[in-house]
Formats: C-alpha cells, structure tokens, sequence
C-alpha cells in the first residue's frame, strides 16, 4: 500500500523501524511509514495505541518526557531528525504542532503570533506582515482585525484553536502536526479548522491524530490505523474507509470495538 | 458487544430485504403457475400480495433513512446499505413485473395458442436466478452471485426462440395477434426479471469484495 502511495506523491516523512519504549513498557513498535508532501495524513486508533506518541516523534517531543527511548529512523527531507548534531530547536521549528486545548499566551492576539518570528530574530518591521499573513492564513484575519491588540484568551475557543495554528504558521514550519485540534471545538468551529487544514495542504504537510473518524474520512488523504503500539494499515483513506484490507481496521472504524 | 442497536439495525436491514425477496419469489412462482394454467383465483391472490410488497419496502427505505443520519455506517456496513437500496428496488421491479404476468391470466380467454413450455423453462430460470441470487446477498457468496448472473445468457436464448415463433404464427394467422401479443409481453417480463436477478447479483459482489463489476 505504502508502495502505491508513493509513486504518486513524493515521500516528506519516511519513518523506518521505529521503536519506542516508556520505560520498560513498549509504545511503539516497528513502524514503517512513508508520508507523502503537501497532503493530509490522518491517524486513527484507540486511546492509547500509539498515534499521539507516533507524531511527538516527528518533532521529538518525546524527549521531553523521562525514560522515554526512541530506536529506528525519522527522516524528514532524507535528513534523520534523531541523528548526531540535529537542533531540536530548528527541527521544531519546521515541524510545527497544534494540541488538543487551545494554548494561547497570555498576551496580546498580536504578541502570540509575534513571538515566534521575534526569537528567531525576525526584525520588527516584517513581523507586522507576518502576523497578517498568519492570521489570514489561519482564517481568523477578518474576524479580529480590528482587536488585535486585544488579549488571546479573550477569544472564543475555537478562535483560540485558529490562532494557534496561526501562531504555529508564523515560523514558516513545512509540516504541521494536529493532535487532536477539534476534540474541544463545537461544530462550526470544527468546521472552520477542518476546511482551514484543507486549505493548508497546499503550502504544508499535515498529519492529524484525531478520534473523530468521520473527521478523518472528510478531510485526509491518507489514513493509517494504530493499534496496540502498532501500524495496522496505512493507504488512501477512501480505501481505509470503503474497503479496509485487515479485518481490526473495519471493526475500529465501524466501531465493532475500541 | 459495542454499538449494540447499531448491529440491531444493520441484522434488520438484511433480514427485511431477505423477506422482501421471499415474498418477490413467490409473486413469481405463483403468477407463472397462474399464468400457465390461467389460473385466474391464483392470479387475484398473488395481486393481494403487492400491499405487503409496498409495506416492507417503507420499511426498508426508513431502516436505512435512520442508519445513514444517525449512525453513519462505514466499509462493508456502508457496503451492506448501498447494496440493500439497490436490491430493493430491483426486488420492486421484479415485483412490479411479475404482477403483469399475473394480469395476463385475467386477460387471456379459454386456452393459450400453444403449450408454453419453453415460457415455463424461461419462469423456472428466472426463479432460480431469483432464488440464488437471495442466497448469495444473505451469505454475500461472489462467486455463487457470478455463476447465477451467468444463466441470464439461458433465458435470452429462450426469449429469442418463443419471440421468432410467435411472430412466425401471427404472419401465417392474424387471428392470433391478441392472445400472441399477451404471450410476447409476458416472456418480455420473464427476460427482464432476470436481468434484474443480475442486477442483485453484482450488488452482492459489490457488498461482498467492493468491487463494481457488470454482469449482464
């Protein structure tokens, strides 16, 4: 399956072998996947299968957390991101991240989405556009232009969530990874952030781990299934969500378990 | 088990087409019987039957109105309800078909101008592709879909043969074009039953491998 995919995209993630462990207890084991650029890959799975700790390895969030250990290869771009002399910093930087509850700082709209470009010193100047540029980009321009001094947690949560892929966009990532973006957001909101990562797939590759399967179904090109630590099945998601090739993945999705 | 009234539904959905194709084969058998014996008691109790058709149809089309809003089916769930709409409206036109059989026994006075035998062999292929047909779509069995679509090829031989004869009888005889012309019509019947018999039969493939293919 992966083999199909790729002659008809080019590979951005390749991920070989990867194994990882908290502590004694295996998370993650021999996964092999090959992501396709400027596309939407969604992950699916039951709580705890894996998927959230698969995409924390794309930008090593992993790290942060204590007797975690990673084996196997991530490359992005042919580069492996875990090999000797990779600044996690810079790799976060173009491999962005937008979580479950919107995080806005508790600061300014404006300042939010600023203070990624200022630490990468962008001067002062060109960060005005910038911060237009995100926050059109992010579909959130139109409906605070006029605040935008205001604070960020005055916003409704959906906005919030829309800033934040703002904020993340700022720093001109290639990839975007959503965990979870919409599990907090009513409908409409739901509605504004899936046809925002729609939109987004032209500029970035995205991969979203999401519960919601008709999410998944609506507004990726490619699904891959978890479970138990392992990559069940990975392939176009018309495929995944009309004829699913293994037996566990048309339980899930029909929600036969899980 | 999981998604409990869910699966109900799904159970109640095949089980309502599978009566549905229970009552469509004895419209069938019975309106031949009726057609060939002019047997016109018979026929007016097969047309009794068309109220109940209508009645599990409503059925059908409710039970898979609620699956597709409220419980948003997927892989071969979503397969089974594609496929259910599908059959059902064949299995209607089958109905709809065989009832005009049996009205050709209301219209038909004394005796037929011949004995319908190849007409009978017709009935009996169509009947059989009828019946498994239903049999693959409740074992959803490919291959036993394939093989029944294979006899359609039967009965359009048959067709071609009954239909050269009774042209041939009514150029030698006009006298005869009434009582032909109604025999013209009810093998016309049979060829489209089975064709929509083959119609069932590559949904059933389609709900069994996801594949769409042709089959007549």
């Amino acid at each position: 399956m992966t083999e199909a995919i790729q002659n008809v995209a080019k590979t951005q993630i390749e991920v070989k072998d990867l194994n990882l462990w908290y502590g004694e207890k295996q998370a993650l084991m021999n996964i092999d996947i090959q992501i396709p650029k400027n596309s939407v890959t969604a992950l699916i799975g039951p709580s705890g299968c894996g998927k959230s700790t698969f995409i924390r390895c794309l930008n090593r969030m992993n790290d942060l957390i204590k007797n975690c250990r990673v084996e196997g290869k991530v490359s992005i771009e042919g580069r492996d991101i875990y090999g000797a002399g990779v600044d996690v910093v810079d790799l976060r930087k173009h491999v962005g991240m937008v979580f479950q509850k919107p995080n806005p700082f508790p600061m300014s709209i404006y300042d939010n989405i600023a203070y990624g470009p200022r630490i990468h010193g962008v001067n002062k100047k060109a960060i005005e556009g910038v911060v237009e540029h995100a926050l059109r980009s992010a579909a959130l321009w139109d409906e605070i232009s006029d605040r935008i001094q205001s604070p960020a947690l005055s916003l409704s949560g959906g906005q919030q969530q829309r800033l934040c892929i703002a904020r993340t966009m700022a720093v001109k990532p290639e990839i975007i990874l959503f965990d979870e973006p919409c599990s907090a957001l009513d409908p409409i909101s739901t509605a504004k952030i899936e046809d925002l990562i729609m939109a987004l797939k032209k500029d970035y590759t995205i991969v979203i781990v999401t519960h919601n399967m008709q999410q998944a179904a609506r507004i990726s090109d490619y699904t891959g299934f978890f479970l138990m630590g392992e990559l069940i099945e990975f392939g176009n998601t018309r495929q995944i969500f009309e004829n699913p090739d293994k037996k566990s993945t048309e339980d899930y999705i029909t929600g036969r378990f899980g | 088990m999981v998604r409990e009234k869910y699966l109900q539904q799904l159970a109640l959905l095949k089980e309502s087409v599978l009566s549905l194709g229970e009552i469509s084969e004895k419209i069938l058998h019975d309106s031949m019987d009726a057609v060939i014996a002019l047997d016109v008691e018979l026929a007016r109790e097969t047309l009794e039957l068309e109220p109940k058709v209508e009645r599990l149809e409503e059925q059908i089309e409710v039970t898979i109105n609620d699956l597709l809003a409220l419980q948003q089916p997927l892989a071969g769930d979503l397969r089974l309800v594609v496929s259910a709409l599908k059959i059902t409206a064949d299995l209607k036109r089958i109905v709809g078909l065989s009832i005009n059989i049996a009205k050709i026994s209301l219209k038909i006075e004394g005796e037929h101008l011949k004995p319908l035998i190849d007409t009978r062999i017709m009935g009996d292929i169509a009947a059989e592709m009828l019946a498994n047909s239903l049999k693959a779509f409740e074992t959803q069995d490919p291959d036993l879909a394939k093989g029944t679509a294979a006899r359609d090829d039967d009965v359009d031989k048959l067709f071609y043969v009954v239909w050269v004869e009774l042209i041939e009888m009514m150029a030698k005889d006009p006298r005869v074009v009434s009582k032909a012309t109604h025999l013209l019509f009810l093998i016309r019947c049979l060829e489209r039953i089975a064709d929509h018999c083959c119609n069932v039969c590559e949904s059933v493939v389609y709900l069994s491998t996801a594949e769409r293919v042709k089959l007549n």
